[in-house]
């Protein structure tokens, strides 16, 4: 008899060690598993909780909405619109139940699909109230109200024409974004996404890249800026000084540094330079900059550092460490290449910050969040990052960008009237191996005295910098000035 | 310490239970719904009410059997009217079958050792029912352990189960040498060669866990037990080599992810509503455990930790466990070793569902469809679980 109770024991322990391990691997699953399978694509949960209210409308600064959701005809699922269509499609993207959410729909996520609960007590009193039979109403999530300008946007949108790059174009004052475009783009709405998922995706162009801001590219010569900055602030007299331009810069028996075009400007001083964008003088400057100058002034401009912003996420801009000894690439860097890289976001950041006299301000796509019965949700005041260069060089750097349009690489982008200034690049980069023809690049700002946008645009392979870009950056200052 | 405060408190808990779930049940639709509060009462009477009778006729035997078996069964409800309500007033009538029928075999069963006797009454029933699906049944949800029948469907291997304990136990009362194990182990590999065939590998497992716990009871060698897990794990080997769906179930166990639209379906569905519920759960009617298939029966722990939380899964698992307890504990009190056997042999079947299918539908072993006892929705096995703690509560009677 004791032996069978004996027995009874000890299977009763062999079991309730069985039962600790289940509820220990239960415990495991939802502290450990749970978070990374819950937001998976294929949980249905997701979208039935969005489905329960009706997604908020996006709209522009004036109002015009560029995405906006109606019921289903079942009464369940929902509909959203994006009347924009391509030209919006990466500054907006989408929020689809089959490929997730991205852009604003996926940064305000929260606040369009958010709609204030009854609490408790409200809920029972209303239930009392109603003799046991409630009548739901229609959730309705909050507004986004955006910086973005329409207009503008589709201007933009249609100066790029059919070259992949893209434009940005920002109140320097507030860091409102006023438009902002990538190229190639794709249509957003539900059909044609599903319709071209496949091809978008099989594109060796990247349409659903955001260019603007997760594209990285040698700046080119629009870095000067950088450099001239970086010259200001660390060589004393540099604005008296005299350069001699033979056309060639050279380092060692392989390497060296030429202007564009074989061009040689002989005996110029620094504003010359930069107007024309020598590459020798500019090589020469680095130089005698050294790396770690250089460098810093970069990181100043947020370079190698996240850029504080909302509403978009912005890749990090790149700058190298080189040792005292790699003239070549010491040289190449102060004139935007040799792994330089920069986000079109982070160009027009530059021009932006020197536009506002030295203080960055952080750039938002948001003004305000709006409930649907108008309440104000959130606001979005302007924030100044920093005061990253002093106004006296902001003010140098104004002349010589107004310099580069009216007798520079840069008069494609003169507009009559509006003193537009800015600064061209033609960066070269490798292609599979080989050279590609160059990046057009054109960062700028009008008008100069009391800058009202600052632009930044590229232009995939589109050669120099003072033609493709700069017309483009030209004719989308002119639309937005001439209201 | 005086039990009946004891069984008191744990009762009024459960009422409180019962009765806030009914009511938060009743106000999460649009409309007032009066027939949850009707049903939550109900149930409360009908606890109320047999506890009192066991207390008041039968004051020798273990009341928490009743008990715990009647807190899962409520929590199972509550659940079961929260996914289809026409389904839960179902499944109440069962609780009172349930309930009904294990106050009559605890006030008309007779002494259980004169059913000791019919050993290969119980040894052919096995045979019958663990065989039946594979020459009739249907194949739901990847096993073929269903038998349709005039409209009616069941699993012929639930009853399967019960034979082979009532036949292990009289196989095995009268133990003295290895040879008197022959027979019986055979009978043993026969059952677990039906189910691999059947594609019910759940089952499988926990006829084994009823047959490995008997015997060593039974014998009190571990020896036994030692030979009979590696030949279990030789079989087991064997059947992944030989059959295609036993190799698919150990593909979906070790990961479900690639699979998920098709094969794995379920056990990811049922992932996700764990993971959404998180500890406290969603609140009843707030979470989506439509979205889990068969979530009334194999997959209603999925549901359960979705709305109310892994925490109330927790509770789960202790109460059966606690149930599991009692009901060995009633072992021990048994005059015969017929009637212990038997106790053992039941306990052990229920302690194995609850450990296999949350096993299962948590991915922590490769699933199979399985009841929870008591709280899947199930007429048959609700009032054959119900009737099985009856036996158990008329064991637990006996010694003193």
């Amino acid at each position: 008899m004791d032996e069978i109770s004996n027995g009874i024991r000890k299977v009763s322990f062999i079991f309730l060690l069985l039962f600790v391990v289940v509820i220990s691997y239960v415990a495991y699953f939802e502290i450990y598993t749970s978070p990374k399978i819950v937001n998976n694509s294929d949980n249905k949960r997701l979208w039935a909780i969005r489905n329960e209210v009706l997604r908020g409308t996006i709209y522009d600064r004036n109002n015009t909405p560029l995405a906006s959701s109606t019921r289903a005809s079942d009464g369940v699922t929902q509909n959203r619109q994006y009347p924009g269509g391509a030209d919006f499609a990466h500054v907006v993207g989408y929020a689809n139940p089959q490929y997730g959410l991205t852009g604003l729909e996926y940064e305000y996520d929260s606040y369009l699909t958010a709609s204030s609960n009854m609490n408790m007590t409200d809920y029972l009193k209303q239930l009392i109230a109603n003799k046991g039979s409630l009548q739901q109403q229609e959730k309705v999530g909050d507004n986004v109200i955006t910086t973005i300008d329409s207009n503008l946007q589709k201007k933009a949108y249609d100066l790029l024409g059919n070259n992949r790059g893209a434009v940005i174009a920002i109140n320097p004052k507030t860091g409102e974004i006023l438009a902002m475009v990538s190229k190639p783009s794709f249509d957003p709405n539900e059909t044609a996404l599903k319709a071209n998922w496949s091809a978008i995706n099989a594109d060796n162009n990247r349409p659903l890249l955001n260019r603007a801001v997760s594209g990285l590219y040698p700046p080119g010569s629009t870095f000067k800026t950088i450099t001239a900055i970086s010259a200001l602030q660390n060589i004393n007299g540099i604005m008296n000084k005299t350069f001699d331009d033979n056309g060639v810069l050279r380092f060692n028996s392989k390497e060296s540094l030429s202007d564009f075009d074989g061009e040689a400007f002989g005996t110029i001083n620094f504003k010359q330079a930069y107007v024309h964008s020598s590459n020798v003088v500019f090589g020469t400057i680095g130089l005698e900059l050294g790396n770690p100058n250089l460098k810093k002034t970069a990181e100043d401009f947020y370079f190698n550092r996240n850029l504080p912003s909302n509403g978009i996420v912005i890749d990090n801009s790149r700058f190298p460490s080189f040792n005292s000894y790699e003239k070549g690439n010491i040289a190449q860097s102060a004139i935007g290449q040799s792994e330089v890289l920069a986000t079109p976001m982070e160009m027009a950041m530059v021009a932006s910050t020197i536009a506002n006299n030295g203080v960055m301000m952080e750039p938002h796509v948001v003004s305000s969040v709006v409930a649907s019965d108008g309440d104000n949700v959130k606001s979005f005041t302007p924030t100044p990052i920093g005061t990253i260069i002093t106004p006296d060089i902001a003010n140098t750097m104004k002349d010589f960008m107004r310099g580069v349009v009216t007798d520079g690489t840069g008069t494609n982008a003169n507009i009559s009237g509006l003193d537009v200034a800015g600064k061209t690049g033609t960066a070269d980069h490798n292609d599979g191996g080989k050279n590609a023809k160059p990046h057009s690049w054109f960062i700028g700002f009008a008008p100069v005295n009391d800058p009202q946008i600052a632009v930044a645009v590229i232009v995939e392979d589109g050669g120099q910098g003072g033609i493709a870009a700069a017309q483009i950056a030209g004719g989308v200052i002119q639309t937005s000035l001439s209201k | 310490m005086d039990s009946l405060t004891e069984e008191k408190k744990l009762l009024r808990a459960t009422y409180l239970f019962c009765l806030i779930s009914f009511f938060n049940l009743a106000i999460i639709k649009p409309k007032f719904d009066a027939g949850a509060i009707v049903i939550g009462v109900v149930i409360c009477v009908l606890m109320g009410y047999a506890h009192f009778i066991v207390r008041r006729f039968f004051p020798d035997g273990d009341k928490y059997i009743l008990i715990f078996g009647c807190i899962l069964s409520s929590i199972g409800m509550v659940m079961i009217y929260r996914l289809d309500s026409k389904i839960a007033v179902k499944q109440v009538i069962w609780f009172v079958l349930g309930i009904a029928s294990f106050i009559l075999i605890v006030i008309l069963l007779p002494e259980l050792k004169k059913y000791a006797k019919f050993k290969y009454v119980y040894l052919v029933a096995t045979l019958i029912f663990v065989s039946m699906s594979t020459f009739i049944g249907t194949e739901e949800l990847g096993s073929q352990n269903w038998v349709k029948f005039h409209g009616m469907s069941f699993q012929p291997s639930e009853f399967g189960k019960i034979f082979l304990i009532a036949y292990l136990a009289s196989a095995l009362k009268d133990y003295e040498n290895f040879k008197q194990l022959i027979e019986p182990a055979c009978v043993v590999m026969v059952t677990l060669g039906f189910m691999v065939l059947q594609k019910d590998l759940g089952s499988a497992l926990i006829f084994f866990a009823i047959a490995v716990t008997m015997l060593y009871i039974a014998t009190s060698k571990f020896k036994y037990v030692a030979v009979s897990l590696v030949l279990f794990v030789i079989g087991c080997l064997i059947s992944y080599k030989l059959f295609g769906h036993v190799r698919l179930r150990v593909m979906i166990w070790k990961n479900p992810w690639p699979y998920r639209s098709n094969q794995s379906y379920q056990v990811v569905q049922s992932m996700y509503g764990i993971a959404w519920g998180g500890l406290s759960g969603t609140g009843l009617g707030l979470g989506f455990p439509n979205y889990v298939p068969v979530n009334i029966d194999d997959f209603i722990f999925s549901a359960i930790c979705e709305e109310m939380g892994a925490l109330v899964g927790f509770a789960i698992m202790i109460l059966s466990f606690l149930l599991f307890y009692r009901c060995m504990r009633a072992a021990l009190f048994a005059e015969d070793k017929f009637s212990r056997l038997l106790a053992v042999g039941y306990s052990a079947m229920m302690a194995a569902q609850v450990l296999v299918i949350v096993g299962g539908v948590t991915n922590m072993i490769p699933l199979t469809g399985i009841t929870l006892p008591l709280v899947s929705y199930g007429g048959t096995s609700m009032l054959m679980t119900f009737m099985g703690l009856g036996v158990l509560q008329k064991i637990s009677e006996g010694g003193r």
